[in-house]
């Protein structure tokens, strides 16, 4: 069924579609109708599932871990200053190798305090040990929700998934977006059967203190990871038999004789493509690589897409003070590439900004603000 | 086909975008409907966004030359909402305004619901500069009005009935 909906409802219909029976929550904007969608849904009996207002998100996380490792499919979803107040649980989900999905609507950090996006709340968990996902549109929400349980649930990845998408721009704007049949999600998600599951009747620990074990425990996350990318790229493709829309880990637009390619994730990506098109236009061949997976971080793919290309210009919408843009370090470890750091806190950019900068790639390695 | 919508914070800007929004996607559109948040509250001014097309829709965020302007309030200052507008400025207001399409809708909402509901009343405004079909945009209001809890439509669509016919 086709329907105008906004990403908040998108990233609903995901975790209904999913059949999610637990939902720790709490409020922020640009994330609560998320919850707010659930909830109503769960009062109509149109989602039955548990629906848990938490006191902080700290409690959210810690609730969605013990419910994941009862057994039960676990979604929640945050945002800016709610997701950090998770995060010395993000850490805990990733070494418990429970696979829980959560959605973030990107929100920029206080001081000062802005409603609108940016993703350094999002690229806080790049070392998290979560799989990380950027969508750029309302249906990729809803796409990769699904696709997410069914990769992080795969036994050899085990891992939680978090799917980003960049509040107000999409959680507060409406798109057409297909929303799944659910004989047909079902089909492509099965029930969740976890081998491990905390059970009164067999009492066990999860997440115990170790001492020299720590590190291979670590580097079984690292393996994981590593896994997902291969599990992902099949995972997508099943996707594409069942639903016929098609995701790879880096989508490539029009970069086979690119001169100039924009590396780029999340929503800014249709804006880049219009100005992709562009340049196009003006006779200059420019292509675009969208980062969809940031982690695993699909290097090898990217390497393969950025092989002997004269200009890459990364844009970010992320800074790390003092570096940079965060997805420049991250592609500057496989390809000489540009930065630019744009719409930090929403701050407006268009079609013709892009094309300016495209204009003004003129070096590799040169980095500058916009 | 751009459209930008500037009124008042409780006047329906918003929703209003939604049901525009959702014309044009019975029309078989694609279509990316937004409002402008901050820190709205009743009486600021507030704008919201439609965009529509046949093709895909690329760009995104605030529309900077719309091919129309919808003001639903007319103490704003004229110069800010028209500014980069391409096509039409459809106002809400008493007065004639050179170069501008004009409907009382405060008084009609006045007359129909006995208080200022002009958002619409202005949807149905716009269907006629439009040209959408008057029966899509009342379809869009009620489907849009019953999604927000609203059960009894018929004054709304009365309203953008009653905008449709005056607008000049």
């Amino acid at each position: 069924m086709k329907d105008l909906i906004d990403g908040n409802e998108a990233a609903a219909w995901g975790a209904r579609l999913c059949r999610v029976r637990v939902v720790p929550n709490f409020p922020i904007t640009p994330q609560t109708e998320i919850i707010e969608k659930l909830a109503e849904w769960r009062e109509k009996g149109l989602w039955k599932g548990e629906f848990l207002p938490m006191d902080s998100e700290h409690s959210v996380l810690s609730a969605a871990i013990a419910s994941e490792a009862a057994g039960a499919r676990t979604f929640t979803a945050s945002s800016s200053q709610g997701l950090l107040l998770m995060t010395e649980m993000h850490y805990v989900a990733s070494g418990m190798r429970l696979p829980l999905v959560m959605v973030n609507c990107s929100r920029g950090l206080a001081a000062p305090i802005t409603l609108w996006p940016d993703n350094n709340d999002f690229l806080s968990l790049r070392d998290s040990g979560w799989l990380m996902f950027f969508a750029q549109n309302n249906q990729e929400v809803l796409d990769l929700v699904i696709s997410a349980y069914r990769i992080s649930e795969h036994r050899e990845v085990l891992l939680p998934s978090i799917v980003n998408m960049e509040g107000f721009i999409l959680s507060y704007t409406r798109e057409i977006a297909e929303i799944p049949g659910q004989e047909e999600v079902d089909s492509f998600l099965p029930e969740y059967a976890p081998r491990v599951v905390l059970d009164p009747e067999r009492p066990m620990s999860l997440g115990i203190p170790s001492l020299h074990e720590y590190m291979y425990f670590r580097s079984q996350v690292h393996a994981a990871q590593r896994n997902a990318l291969k599990v992902s790229e099949r995972v997508f493709a099943e996707f594409e038999k069942t639903f016929g829309r098609k995701y790879r880990c880096v989508e490539d637009y029009r970069t086979e004789d690119a001169e100039l390619v924009f590396v780029c994730a999340g929503a800014l990506s249709t804006t880049i493509k219009a100005a992709v098109n562009a340049l196009r236009e003006e006779g200059v061949k420019a292509g675009m690589a969208r980062i969809v997976t940031f982690r695993p971080f699909p290097e090898n793919r990217l390497r393969e897409i950025l092989e002997g290309k004269e200009k890459i210009v990364v844009v970010d919408n992320s800074l790390s003070p003092g570096r940079g843009g965060i997805i420049h370090s991250e592609v500057s470890s496989i390809a000489d590439c540009a930065g630019v750091v744009v719409s930090l806190g929403g701050k407006h950019i268009g079609r013709d900004d892009f094309v300016k900068i495209g204009k003004k790639a003129d070096k590799k390695g040169r980095y500058w603000y916009f | 086909m751009k459209i930008r919508l500037h009124g008042r914070g409780g006047q329906g800007v918003k929703t209003a975008a939604r049901i525009i929004g959702r014309a044009f996607f019975l029309s078989g559109y694609n279509v990316q409907d937004f409002a402008m948040y901050g820190a709205e509250r009743r009486g600021a001014p507030v704008t919201s966004f439609v965009r529509a097309s046949r093709g895909e829709i690329l760009e995104r965020g605030y529309i900077f030359s719309p091919d129309l302007v919808v003001l639903f309030d007319d103490t704003l200052n004229f110069d800010v909402v028209k500014k980069g507008l391409k096509g039409e400025f459809l106002v809400n207001t008493s007065q004639k305004i050179p170069g501008a399409k004009t409907v009382d809708a405060t008084k009609i909402a006045m007359e129909i619901f006995g208080a200022p509901i002009v958002n619409t009343g202005m949807c149905g405004a716009v269907a006629k500069v439009l040209e959408i079909d008057l029966s899509l945009m009342e379809r869009a209001i009620e489907i849009e009005l019953k999604s927000l809890g609203i059960r009894d439509v018929g004054k709304n669509l009365e309203a953008a009935r009653e905008c449709w016919k005056r607008v000049s």
